[in-house]
């Protein structure tokens, strides 16, 4: 039996013990479901949960029934509780040990063949190499023509005297003459004033960023999100997580907010003049006692 | 439908697949839509909408598609009712009130 009939087979047994008036609706939608799914794993696991479904269902129509009736129901909605509504709790459980069981063995088939198939290489193939060369001598080299070269140094008649200017006489001894104050040198360079950046007017809430699933989860943290904004707190780049709050909800919900932020964070500056920088920016998200 | 229970239990699943339709309400989804959102097994899934679709949160109807020409079999759309909307969002904003600003 193909897997696809098996799926096809898990899911026609499972509409078939559903309430009546939901197994033909259960069986089609069931099946245009199934076709959503690609691989043989993920449709398996797909039927063997309808299966799991139709009790549940069964079971929560169950007491309907029942409580319409008479006092007999009480029985049934017992033997229901043991007997999940439409088979025997043996059953179940062998059914359900059976499907695990059909799913581990087919996972390993998939999972080691796919293994295997990489693993061992393929085929191996004579194949003629290119002859070498014999060794050949190189040609020799051509020998340099060296001729003897002459260089004739020219002599320089070098015939200096010294006059001594009267005008320009060189003295020696103390000067009582005030030197000019020579300008200060600059001991210490120019110390550039910088500011941070940050958020700025108009930023949004984080209230409105946390995530609904947190809030009832109670998840509580500090996100860290390095931002890159220019002159006009405008974002240069996508913003990223560098510290995350232990929740991917959370971290998720602080990028949004910082990507929301742009155009309204209040840019770095440097000697007054905003410039373009990057800087950790930290979003708490925090629940009300 | 069996009863018509407005009262649903709210677990976490059922959070998660009633926040994958509030994404945008108005849409229709089906079971595999809703799984690739919320990634909940099958045997979670179609209870859960079977119980919101009794509970009169959901209503369903066949895709309206001809199955031949599509390639594909038609599938069940599910969406959410006025009931259902303002229940879901009652439910969502009782947890939004307890955030700081």
């Amino acid at each position: 039996m193909s897997q696809r009939n098996v799926t096809h087979w898990l899911i026609h047994h499972a509409a078939r013990h559903a309430p009546d008036s939901l197994a033909e609706r259960l069986e089609e939608e069931w099946l245009a479901d199934l076709e959503t799914r690609t691989s043989g794993v993920s449709r398996l696991r797909f039927a063997v949960g309808c299966c799991w479904a139709t009790q549940v269902i069964a079971y929560e129509h169950q007491p309907s029934t029942a409580v319409a009736s008479n006092a007999a129901a009480h029985t049934l909605i017992a033997s229901t509780d043991q007997n999940f509504g439409f088979i025997s709790l043996r059953s179940s459980t062998f059914f359900l040990v059976l499907s695990l069981h059909v799913v581990l063995i087919y996972g390993f088939m998939t999972a080691l063949s796919h293994t295997h198939k990489s693993a061992v290489p393929d085929p191996l193939q004579n194949r003629d190499l290119p002859r070498s060369q014999p060794d050949r001598v190189p040609p020799p080299l051509p020998t340099p023509n060296l001729n003897h070269v002459i260089i004739e140094v020219p002599n320089i008649e070098t015939n200096l005297t010294y006059e001594p200017d009267p005008d320009h006489s060189v003295t020696t001894g103390p000067v009582d003459e005030q030197l000019p104050p020579t300008p200060p040198t600059p001991s210490t360079p120019h110390v550039v004033k910088q500011m941070a950046g940050g958020p700025g007017a108009g930023f949004p809430d984080t209230a409105d960023f946390y995530p609904s699933l947190s809030i009832h989860l109670g998840e509580q943290g500090v996100s860290t999100v390095r931002v890159c904004v220019d002159a006009k707190g405008r974002l240069t780049s996508d913003p990223t997580t560098l510290k995350g709050s232990g929740s991917a909800r959370l971290d998720e919900g602080a990028l949004k907010l910082a990507r929301a932020g742009s155009g309204h964070y209040r840019a770095a500056t440097e000697d007054g003049q905003p410039v373009s920088s990057c800087y950790p920016l930290g979003i708490r998200f925090q629940l009300k006692n | 439908m069996g009863k018509k229970d407005a009262n649903v239990r709210m677990s976490l699943q059922t959070l998660r697949v009633l926040e994958s339709f509030l994404e945008n309400p108005t849409e229709q989804l089906s079971g595999a839509d809703v799984h690739q959102r919320c990634h909940i097994a099958s045997g979670t899934l179609y209870p859960i909408l079977l119980r919101l679709e009794s509970a009169g949160w959901f209503v369903s109807q066949w895709e309206s598609i001809d199955p031949s020409s599509a390639g594909r079999p038609r599938r069940r759309l599910y969406r959410l009712t006025s009931t259902g909307l303002r229940r879901a969002s009652e439910v969502f904003a009782s947890f939004n009130r307890g955030v700081l600003a």
